[in-house]
């Protein structure tokens, strides 16, 4: 059960009006979860990431630190996939992150929470809050940040494909719920030899262009009746002309 | 085998689990596996709900995509839903109830259409809270008796204390890490099946059954074997295409 400030929150994801909405959207979040401060960070190959969303400095410096280190809450959760609570940093056993919990201490962060994005094997990113002082975070809070989480990650998998004509839009998240549409990702990322990520956009981008539900189109690659190309398209039809490259 | 030396087995089998490092769906599969026997229904699966507190299959009895997707059209109906919001268990469903079509009209001709009678739905209680359910699948008229009704429960219980004691790479301090691993974990062996499949040209369920057997037969642990074939760093021509006959 999500809160109705968070309810507030997707809402307002949904409308996506450019970068200033996006870092209103963000402190909204921020406040709506109880946090000094939250980053989200896209996963762009290996232990890197990308700074999408930061709300405060205090937040960003540790994001920083953490990923430029390569240990801490949020390496680890993208990783497993699965959250890292840490209501005080300053009582983690000083052999877990060794370098962190050294750099870590000049820093105004004191709690971390970080919440992985993504599907499976597929790490998107991670969403991480930071509090200046020791404590948990409420189960509401957790259930709202794991609720903002897939949403994000349902958003950052729905941004453009280069070569592919224009963004798919991100699907509900019953779609995904399919063993099916799962299976038919590993198959597309063989067939193309592309990461996860790629072949489960290739397969929205199918399913978007040619009208029919993810799930019947990942049906039809299970069953082997349907094999995509590397712009996207099924058994060599054509995609309407764009003029992006 | 008689039922009592079968529940013996299971619960030396479960303990032995439990205290050693142990693979969470191999565990609920073999689980499930038990479930069948023991209470004497077709098929079996559990559930648990995801972060919009909807129902995600994290093992069944028989790992066809068949069975899977129909304990995947529970997420919005279905016995294992009401169970889920109820927190109480349903069982001896008649799928040929009008009442009960009525009710589910995408699971229950789903459900019949894969052969099966009745159905069940046992709740996964966590200290006052419902996490998920297990669902049991019947193909002939022998309904659960109170005394079946009452191991059920108890099986899912154990599904439940399995699910919280799993060793996560995360080592995750909370239940809902748990969970949410538990989950994650599914979503990779799914996506595994394809990769394998595709590789070597066969269909997932038959991927699956040469992955699961070299996994047991090298005590790898199935969700970490799968990650490490997800991340591209495990060299799957060590994996016999056609399994042994178990």
């Amino acid at each position: 059960m999500i809160s109705d400030g968070m309810a507030e929150v997707l809402r307002l994801l949904q409308l996506d009006d450019g970068f200033d909405a996006t870092a209103d959207v963000a402190a909204r979040a921020a406040e709506t979860l109880g946090v000094a401060g939250l980053t989200v960070s896209l996963a762009t190959g290996g232990d890197r990431v990308e700074l999408m969303w930061c709300t405060d400095e205090a937040a960003g410096r540790f994001e920083d630190l953490q990923f430029t280190l390569g240990e801490g809450p949020g390496p680890e959760a993208v990783r497993s996939g699965a959250m890292v609570l840490v209501p005080d940093l300053a009582r983690v056993r000083p052999d877990r992150w060794p370098a962190l919990s050294v750099e870590a201490a000049g820093l105004a962060a004191r709690a971390v929470f970080c919440f992985p994005m993504g599907i499976g094997a597929i790490r998107v990113g991670v969403l991480t809050l930071v509090r200046r002082t020791a404590g948990s975070l409420a189960d509401g809070q957790v259930g709202d940040a794991l609720v903002l989480a897939h949403t994000l990650a349902g958003h950052a998998l729905g941004s453009v494909l280069p070569g592919l004509d224009g963004a798919v839009p991100a699907d509900s998240t019953d779609v995904l719920l399919h063993a099916v549409v799962h299976q038919a990702t590993g198959m597309v990322s063989v067939q193309l030899d592309v990461p996860l990520t790629q072949a489960l956009l290739r397969l929205r981008a199918h399913a978007y262009s040619s009208g029919r539900p993810l799930t019947d189109v990942s049906r039809d690659v299970v069953a082997r009746r349907l094999r995509l190309d590397l712009n996207g398209n099924g058994n060599g039809t054509p995609l309407p002309v764009s003029d992006k490259d | 085998m008689a039922r009592e030396q079968q529940l013996t087995k299971i619960f030396v089998e479960v303990a032995d689990s439990l205290i050693d490092d142990f693979d969470l769906i191999d565990f609920l599969q073999r689980l499930s596996e038990h479930c069948v026997q023991l209470l004497d229904v077709a098929a079996c699966g559990v559930l648990l709900a995801d972060e919009h507190d909807v129902l995600q299959v994290l093992a069944a009895s028989d790992e066809n995509t068949r069975l899977l997707e129909l304990f995947a059209l529970q997420h919005d109906q279905g016995p294992c839903v009401e169970c889920y919001r109820s927190g109480r268990p349903r069982t001896n469903i008649d799928l040929e109830d009008p009442k009960v079509t009525k009710a589910w009209p995408q699971f229950t001709p789903a459900a019949l259409q894969s052969g099966f009678l009745s159905t069940n739905a046992i709740p996964l209680r966590l200290r006052g809270r419902v996490i998920g359910a297990l669902g049991l699948f019947q193909t002939r008229d022998n309904a659960l008796s109170d005394a079946d009704t009452a191991l059920a429960q108890a099986l899912a219980d154990v599904a439940t204390i399995a699910i919280l004691q799993q060793r996560t790479l995360a080592h995750s301090e909370t239940e809902r890490g748990q969970l949410q691993y538990a989950l994650t974990s599914r979503i990779v062996l799914e996506q595994v099946k394809g990769i394998l499949a595709e590789r070597w040209q066969v269909t997932p369920d038959e991927a699956f059954a040469a992955f699961r057997v070299y996994a047991r037969s090298h005590h790898h642990q199935l969700s970490h074997l799968a990650r490490l074939i997800a991340d591209g760093e495990f060299d799957t021509d060590q994996i016999p295409r056609s399994p042994q006959p178990r």
